[in-house]
């Protein structure tokens, strides 16, 4: 980014390449949308783009990349009124890996279960409120720390912790339910 | 899933854009800040021309047809020395983003907008009372030619300061009411060497309201310009 905000124009390439995977990935776990994932991507470069002569020397780039993300996503949803869910997982098939039993070892009803744990996961975090979803996807699924995240969504760490924490606890205590039913 | 046709569009778009470089936008923003400084000058002075006989300075004046009261210069230097202090800590909270690109934390700015007009009032007041100047109302000084003069200058200084920092994204109104309180500061210290009266709903009405107004419009202002859009 230094060197792009430099004037090296070719630099955008690697810029591109260093942290457009995690913004799909942050960006398609909120949409759920292919088709509005790429174009928040290309308004996010484009802003960036734009903005590229202000960028400070030495400031992290990935959450300032987060938060222009998120900025357009909410009011692209403001102005089409639609509810988006956000981070919901945008690949079922990537969080099935994660939860799936191993086909070699795993009975028909191991699955079956597992399959239904995940979509009692997976009903909870979306019942959470929507604050709690996105402090969770943050620090839990994106790796931010929590001055990071704190930062992308414009409020307190103290914030971020409690909203962490409670979107921790209501996906914990499915998951204890169906432990000790 | 990254796919190079995304790539290959975004550096479509990126391409067919230009884009200012660093150097480009820091002296663009030097310009800014210089036609902001000018700017409000101007208005001070052109004010003064026709609304104040050719006045910049004011001692004192005329309380009443009995009584004449008048300032020593070193009540002004410590007033507006002071409030020149608190106005640069102003334009330093409200434009300087330390090493991040998501600006100060709302608590920094609310407490910023909260307190530097308060250090302002209470340091106008506190020097008065220690060189014994009387904060007396003067019948023809209600405030309204202070509130207006404010009002003149903290404008050029408002826009240049939402020119130099363009987005904000997050909280952009605070941000812009931050630079209201600001150009507002600024402006107080230009007021200060003109008036002369010290009493407190003078003060309030004349000097301290611009500075929640232009809290008000910045804040306003901020939302509508700072913030980022999409499809724009």
């Amino acid at each position: 980014m230094e060197r792009y905000a430099n004037g090296n124009d070719a630099a955008f390439s690697a810029l591109y390449d260093a942290i457009a995977p995690r913004l799909l990935s942050f960006l398609s776990k909120a949409t759920r949308d292919a088709a509005a994932t790429e174009d928040l991507v290309q308004q996010t470069f484009l802003q960036m783009h734009r903005a590229r002569g202000s960028f400070i020397r030495g400031a992290p780039v990935m959450p300032w990349a987060l938060a222009i993300a998120k900025r357009l996503m909410i009011d692209g949803t403001r102005r089409r009124r639609l509810e988006l869910g956000v981070f919901r997982h945008a690949s079922a098939d990537d969080e099935r890996r994660g939860y799936e039993p191993s086909a070699t070892t795993a009975t028909a009803d191991e699955v079956l279960d597992g399959r239904r744990l995940e979509e009692r996961v997976q009903q909870q975090f979306d019942a959470l409120p929507e604050t709690q979803r996105s402090a969770y996807g943050l620090v839990k699924l994106e790796g931010l720390s929590l001055k990071a995240a704190a930062q992308v969504l414009g409020i307190s760490v103290t914030a971020v912790k409690l909203r962490t924490h409670r979107a921790y606890v209501a996906l914990r205590g499915v998951l204890r339910e169906a432990v000790e039913p | 899933m990254m796919s190079p046709e995304i790539k290959a569009r975004v550096l479509a778009v990126v391409g067919a854009e230009p884009s200012p470089t660093r150097t480009a936008v820091n002296l663009r923003n030097t310009l800014l800040n210089m036609l902001a400084g000018v700017g409000g000058m101007v208005a001070f002075v052109v004010f003064a021309l026709f609304m104040s006989d050719s006045h910049l300075l004011r001692l004192g004046g005329q309380v009443s047809p009995q009584q004449h009261l008048e300032r020593s210069i070193w009540l002004v230097a410590t007033t507006a020395g002071g409030a020149l202090g608190v106005a640069a800590t102003a334009v330093w909270l409200a434009l300087w983003r330390g090493r991040s690109m998501l600006g100060r934390s709302r608590s920094s700015l609310l407490y910023g907008s909260v307190l530097i007009p308060i250090s302002l009032f209470a340091w106008k007041v506190i020097c008065s009372r220690a060189f014994g100047y009387p904060m007396i109302a003067w019948p023809q000084r209600p405030g309204l030619k202070c509130l207006a003069l404010s009002l003149l200058i903290a404008t050029g200084p408002l826009l240049a300061f939402l020119a130099v920092r363009r987005r904000a994204l997050v909280r952009p109104a605070l941000n812009g009411a931050s630079m209201g309180i600001a150009a507002g500061a600024c402006a107080w210290v230009a007021v200060d060497l003109w008036c002369p009266v010290a009493s407190v709903p003078h003060l309030l009405l004349g000097h301290v309201l611009p500075l929640c107004i232009l809290a008000a419009v910045g804040a306003v202002l901020g939302d509508a310009f700072l913030s980022v859009r999409s499809h724009h």
